[in-house]
């Protein structure tokens, strides 16, 4: 009788745990589920509305109610705007380029095992580590024309003095340093694991062939890092896209808008001036054009890779 | 013949010195700026406005003083290790959940659902950040370390889920399946076995989502006004209409760097997975 019980129990249980294993995803699942709605697609299908209004808080004569498309047909026309896409397109392509440059070099260096060069590794990552506010802070405070230890140093080997972000036409390449110096040290770690993880037999032969350094960094390294570089490229070029930190401490977007990049702008139009239904209507521009700036390259680089296919067939 | 041998290995040492040259250079321009925020940091008023700049001084403490008190750091010190140890362990716990069930369940449309989770990653804070705004002042909790709470848990779930997949999805099967035929639930048999051996992968990805939140700046200075004012939102104060006070943001600069460093120098072996949310081992 005990085991009869015994085995009733066992069956329920195994029922039980059959119906448990159909619902256990789900409920795993929720909490994840449930922040993501509630944090973030809710407050954007919110922000979708308030685009479609003229909410303003600042200026109660305002008409705050439903205005339909007008936002919208206003940013096509609003000039600053677009100067701001710009500026950001050109920082963000200056800026993932040089670093990506820089970092595939720095990769191809350090990947011999030379004495000290271990430690000189970590020393490197220290910048992407480092608050981007302090980051912002300590380069505004070396770039000062003329206190600043930047133009002091580089006064030694008979270069300068710069006016760096205080000059319109030194300001964006001095923010674009500023991001290189902060990002290169990430792509440098991520494509050094992918140069390390690569196997040595393609490199032997190349070298048996007598390839040259060059046709092997070409022929033989590029296309063998090429997922990894993906990778590090896009991933640094969607936060370039949103710099903010390092910007608002250097410049604020000035001299005369001469680094007034989207998320500055953007901060100005909804908390200088509290036009929140513009700028709710200009945060969906900007998010369609960043969604349609990945797809692109995604499809590139995916595109480029089937083509490499064919001609390796 | 000697002589050729001679001849290369002169070439080698001679290649060995210029690479060895070249590292110490990237190093030097990588490295510079910490040395210069630290030093600063450690400067009196009185070094600091010197011209041309002094790299040898006696350090003097002071800054880190008038940090903590006059600038009000102690309760932003507070208010960040409080909004982002709980955020981070919140995002880890939903996280791990979340990938967990992609990595072992066969669900209808999961990699959709792994993509909607990674296109967070992708969102401009500044989009979200308005009708945050307005949402938290609707239910009072503008200003309230909640508000920062919720919103870092959520900008830390994408990395949790996505690393986590791919370290759950490393661990075979086979062996919660063992245990789970030796009688243990799947609950006991994740708890007893899989849970362990991704200890390594938990507190590595943690490492990450706390300095990403622990960084982030924007978010902080738009949903906050007095009381739950974060680190950097403090420091960003150091600039005046006028001047910079050099020291007080060297200072700030120190005290909220040296913990990412930290932790993240010790965690260094699995950073480059962290940092590609798994796509590319380190």
């Amino acid at each position: 009788m005990a085991g009869a019980s015994v085995a009733r129990a066992a069956q329920g249980a195994t029922r039980a745990q059959r119906a448990g294993e159909r619902w256990a995803p789900w409920i795993l699942l929720a909490p994840t589920l449930v922040i993501m709605n509630v944090v973030g697609v809710y407050p954007l299908l919110h922000s979708l509305w308030v685009s479609f209004t003229g909410y303003k808080p600042s200026d109660p004569n305002a008409h705050q109610g439903w205005v339909g498309l007008k936002n919208y047909a206003e940013a096509m026309t609003d000039g600053q705007f677009w100067h701001a896409v710009l500026l950001t397109g050109a920082f963000t392509f200056a800026s993932v380029a040089l670093s990506l440059v820089l970092a595939v070099l720095m990769a191809i260096l350090f990947n011999r095992p030379l004495p000290g060069f271990v430690l000189m590794r970590s020393v490197i990552l220290i910048p992407m580590l480092i608050t981007p506010i302090a980051v912002g802070l300590i380069w505004r405070i070396m770039m000062m024309p003329e206190l600043g230890v930047l133009n002091y140093l580089l006064g030694f080997v008979g270069l300068g003095p710069f006016q760096w972000g205080s000059s319109r036409t030194t300001a964006l390449v001095s923010v674009i340093l500023v991001d290189v110096w902060q990002w290169t040290p990430f792509m440098f770690i991520i494509i050094f694991a992918g140069l390390k993880s690569l196997p040595r037999s393609p490199f032997e032969s190349a070298q048996i062939d007598g390839a040259s350094a060059w046709q092997t960094f070409w022929q033989v390294t590029v296309p063998m890092l090429r997922p990894v570089i993906i990778i590090a490229v896009l991933l640094r070029m969607i936060d370039a896209l949103r710099t903010y930190d390092t910007i608002y401490i250097i410049t604020r977007g000035g001299p005369d808008f001469a680094t007034d990049v989207i998320s500055i702008y953007l901060q100005r139009v909804n908390f200088r001036f509290f036009d929140l239904g513009y700028g709710s209507a200009l945060s969906w521009i900007t998010m369609i054009l960043i969604l349609i700036v990945v797809l692109i390259f995604v499809n590139l680089t995916g595109f480029l890779r089937t083509v490499n296919e064919k001609e390796a067939r | 013949m000697a002589a050729t041998l001679a001849e290369h290995r002169a070439r080698q040492r001679r290649a060995a010195a210029l690479y060895w040259a070249l590292a110490l250079l990237a190093t030097a321009f990588f490295f510079f700026p910490v040395f210069w925020m630290f030093a600063s940091a450690f400067k009196s008023d009185a070094v600091s406005s010197t011209y041309p700049p002094v790299f040898l001084f006696a350090p003097s403490l002071e800054n880190f003083a008038h940090l903590f008190t006059e600038a009000g750091a102690g309760r932003a010190l507070w208010n960040s290790f409080f909004i982002v140890t709980l955020s981070t362990l919140l995002a880890m716990i939903a996280g791990t959940m979340a990938a967990y069930a992609l990595a072992r369940f066969d669900l209808r449309g999961k990699n959709t659902l792994a993509l909607e989770i990674l296109s967070i990653r992708m969102l401009p804070p500044i989009v979200s950040v308005i009708p945050l705004f307005m949402i938290a002042r609707w239910l009072g909790v503008f200003d309230t370390p909640w508000l920062l709470i919720a919103v870092y848990t959520l900008t830390g779930l994408p990395f949790v889920v996505w690393i986590m997949r791919v370290f759950i999805q490393d661990i075979p099967q086979s062996v919660e399946e063992a245990a789970m035929i030796d009688g243990c639930g799947r609950i006991e048999a994740f708890w007893r076995v899989t849970l362990p051996l991704l200890l390594p992968g938990l507190a590595a990805t943690m490492v990450i989502v706390f300095m990403f939140a622990w960084n982030e700046f924007l978010l902080a200075s738009l949903l906050t006004s007095s009381e739950a004012k974060t680190l950097p939102v403090i420091a960003a104060n150091a600039i005046k209409p006028k001047a910079i006070a050099f020291g007080l943001a060297c200072a700030a600069g120190v005290v909220m760097s040296v913990p990412v460093i930290v932790l993240v120098l010790m965690m260094q072996k699995y950073l480059v997975q962290g940092l590609t949310l798994g796509a590319v081992k380190g």
